[in-house]
C-alpha cells in the first residue's frame, strides 16, 4: 500500500480492505502505534486496547478472506470516549481520578454494535472529567491532563468529547464515538477542523454509557468527513431494549451524490452575534457559497429563554444522576478546582422551577420543529470562538455565561446537527459551520454538510503531525 | 431575554439552605463560588418564571405506565 492510512477517510480505507490490497491486522498495527506514540502528545489516550484490537482485527481478516465482509466499517479502526462501558477489563474511567480502576463486565451498545460491523476498538480516549457535568470552566478539568489541539498545542481540543476529537484530528483513528449532552461533540469536532455528528436523542442506545443527563446525552461520531459520520452512525443507529429512549423508526445512510441538490437554508437572525471577528468573517462567506447551492432565509425565534430550559434541566439531572458522588463530597477528589464545589448550588433549583423548565421545553420543540419543517437544515457557527488557550477560562452556556442559542435548542429537543470545518481563525485554529436538522433528519444535515465539503477542501486539511524525536 | 440581578432576599434564603448542607467542607473561597452559582441559578429560574403558559403547557416528559407482563 503507497497511501498512508492516517487521515484517509473510512470510504476510502474500506475499499482498501475490502479489495484486500490493505489487511485489517495491518491497519490495527498502523494506529495502535500512533495511538502509542502521538497519543500522549494530546493527552488523547486513556487506554490503548491493543489485546482487544489485534483479536478483532485478526478476526476480521479471515472472515473477508473467506469472502464474509460485512461493509465498511469492516476492519477499521476506533477509538471510544471513556464513558463507554468494555468488557475484558478494560477499564471505563469516565474522566475522573477517583474512577481510574472502575470497569464493567459488559460492552455498551454501541460497542456492540460496532463489534457486530467488524470495527476494530484501539483505544478508550479522554475525556472531561465525568463530561463536564460538574461545571468545570477550564481545560485541566480531565486525570489525563488538557485535551491538546493538533492545530496548535497552546490550543485547547475541546469538551467533553477532547481525546475523540483530538484524535481524529491527528490520524491517531480513523473514527471515534463522543457523547454530547450539550456541546460535547460540536465542540471538539469545531474545534480540531473535523467532522462531528450529534444524532437526534433517541436515535443511538445509551446503554452502557455513563448517564449524565437521561433526556439529554446522545452518542455519536465523530470523522474527517460528514460522509463517514453517516457510515458510523448507521452502524451505531437503532431501538434497543436496554435503552426505552430508543426511537423505533428505522434509520439508514442516504449516501447519494448530492451534486445537483438545492438545500433549503434557514438562519437564526443574529446566531453569529457575538462571535469572534474570524469566525463571524468565515460565517459570512459561507452563506454566501451555500447561495450557490440553495436558497437562504432569515428566521426570527420567539423571545423565550432557550438556554434557561436546557440549563435547568441539565442541572437538575445531572445532580440527581451524580447525587451519591456529590453528597458523598468525592466531588473533592476531581482534577477540575471548580468541580470540586460548583455542583452544590444546584440545590437551590427549586422544584417548580424546573417542572416550568419542562413544561417550556414542550414549547420549544414545538417552535423548533414548526420551523425545521420547512428547511434543510438550519446554519450556524459551529462555536462562536475557536479553540481557548490551555490555561483560558472560557465561557460556557452551560454555566450561563456565553449565549448558544442553537446548541440550547439542539440539545432541549433532541435535534440532529453536524459540524464541519470552513476555514481558519486566530492562531491557526479551525473554525466551523453547523447544520441543524428537524428532528430524526440525519440525512438531511448529513445531506448539505456533504455538499459543503464537496465545494470547499477544508477537511482535505490535516495538522503537522509528527512522531516524537 | 435578560433575568434582572439576583442579589436579593431569594439569593440569600437559598444560598443559606445550601451552606447549611455543604459549608463544613467548603472554604471561604468556594463558598463564595457557590454563592454566585446561587445567583445563577436564582436568575435563570427568573427567566423561566417570566414566560407566562396555560395550564395546558403540559411538561414535556412523558410517563410511561409500566408492566412486566403482557
Amino acid at each position: 500500500m503507497s497511501e498512508s492510512p492516517a487521515f484517509l477517510p473510512i470510504r476510502r480505507l474500506a475499499e482498501l480492505v475490502r479489495s484486500r490490497t490493505v489487511s485489517p491486522v495491518a491497519l490495527a498495527e498502523t494506529f495502535l502505534d500512533r495511538l502509542e506514540t502521538l497519543g500522549p502528545t494530546y493527552n488523547a489516550v486513556v487506554t490503548v486496547t491493543g489485546e482487544r484490537a489485534m483479536a478483532e482485527a485478526r478476526r476480521a481478516e479471515g472472515e473477508i478472506a473467506a469472502g464474509r465482509y460485512r461493509g465498511p466499517l469492516h476492519g477499521i479502526p476506533y477509538g471510544a470516549k471513556d464513558l463507554l462501558a468494555t468488557s475484558g477489563g478494560i477499564p471505563t474511567t469516565w474522566g475522573a481520578a477517583p474512577l481510574r480502576e472502575q470497569r464493567f463486565d459488559f460492552d455498551a451498545t454501541v460497542i456492540r454494535k460496532l463489534e457486530e460491523a467488524g470495527a476494530v476498538l484501539c483505544a478508550k480516549l479522554a475525556m472531561v472529567e465525568l463530561a463536564g457535568g460538574m461545571g468545570y470552566r477550564q481545560p485541566h478539568a480531565s486525570f489525563t491532563g488538557p485535551g491538546i489541539n493538533p492545530w496548535n498545542p497552546g490550543a485547547w481540543s475541546g469538551g467533553s468529547s477532547s481525546g475523540s476529537g483530538s484524535a481524529v484530528a491527528a490520524g491517531l483513528v480513523p473514527f471515534a464515538i463522543g457523547s454530547e449532552t450539550w456541546g460535547s461533540i460540536l465542540s471538539p469536532a469545531g474545534f480540531c477542523g473535523i467532522a462531528g455528528l450529534r444524532p437526534s436523542y433517541g436515535r443511538v442506545s445509551r446503554h452502557g454509557a455513563m448517564a449524565l443527563c437521561w433526556t439529554l446525552d446522545k452518542l455519536g461520531p465523530l470523522c474527517l468527513t460528514a460522509e463517514d459520520c453517516g457510515l458510523v452512525l448507521e452502524a451505531i443507529a437503532g431501538t434497543d431494549p436496554a435503552d426505552p429512549t430508543t426511537s423505533d423508526r428505522p434509520w439508514s445512510y442516504e449516501g447519494a451524490d448530492v451534486a445537483g441538490r438545492r438545500f433549503r437554508f434557514g438562519v437564526i437572525k443574529g446566531v453569529a452575534t457575538g462571535s469572534e471577528e474570524a469566525v463571524r468573517a468565515n460565517f459570512e462567506c459561507s452563506l454566501d457559497m451555500l447561495r450557490g447551492i440553495g436558497t437562504l432565509e432569515e428566521v426570527e425565534l420567539p423571545e423565550l429563554p432557550w438556554e434557561a430550559i436546557t440549563r435547568t434541566i441539565l442541572h437538575v439531572e445531572a445532580a440527581s444522576a451524580f447525587e451519591n458522588f456529590i453528597e458523598s463530597g468525592k466531588i473533592a477528589e476531581l482534577t477540575a478546582p471548580e468541580d470540586h464545589y460548583t455542583p452544590y448550588a444546584r440545590d437551590a433549583i427549586l422544584a417548580k422551577d424546573y417542572v416550568k423548565a419542562l413544561r417550556l421545553r414542550g414549547v420549544m420543540a414545538r417552535e423548533a420543529d414548526r420551523v425545521l419543517s420547512r428547511f434543510d437544515a438550519l446554519v450556524g457557527p459551529g462555536r462562536a470562538a475557536v479553540a481557548p488557550g490551555l490555561e483560558q477560562e472560557f465561557r460556557s452556556a452551560i454555566r450561563g455565561s456565553a449565549p448558544d442559542v442553537m446548541g440550547a435548542i439542539g440539545n432541549g429537543a433532541g435535534l440532529p446537527a453536524v459540524c464541519v470545518p470552513n476555514g481558519f481563525g486566530d492562531r491557526g485554529l479551525p473554525t466551523s459551520l453547523q447544520f441543524m436538522g428537524r428532528v430524526y433528519e440525519e440525512n438531511a444535515v448529513l445531506a448539505a454538510a456533504r455538499a459543503w465539503q464537496a465545494l470547499t477542501d477544508w477537511h482535505l486539511r490535516h495538522p503537522a503531525v509528527n512522531q516524537p524525536a | 431575554m435578560a433575568a434582572e440581578p439576583a442579589s436579593d432576599a431569594e439569593v440569600e434564603r437559598l444560598f443559606a439552605l445550601v451552606r447549611g448542607r455543604y459549608g463544613d467542607r467548603l472554604t471561604p473561597a468556594e463558598l463564595d463560588e457557590v454563592r454566585k452559582g446561587v445567583e445563577g441559578v436564582v436568575q435563570t429560574a427568573r427567566a423561566l418564571r417570566a414566560v407566562r403558559l396555560e395550564s395546558s403547557d403540559e411538561p414535556f416528559s412523558p410517563f410511561i405506565p409500566y408492566r412486566a407482563d403482557p
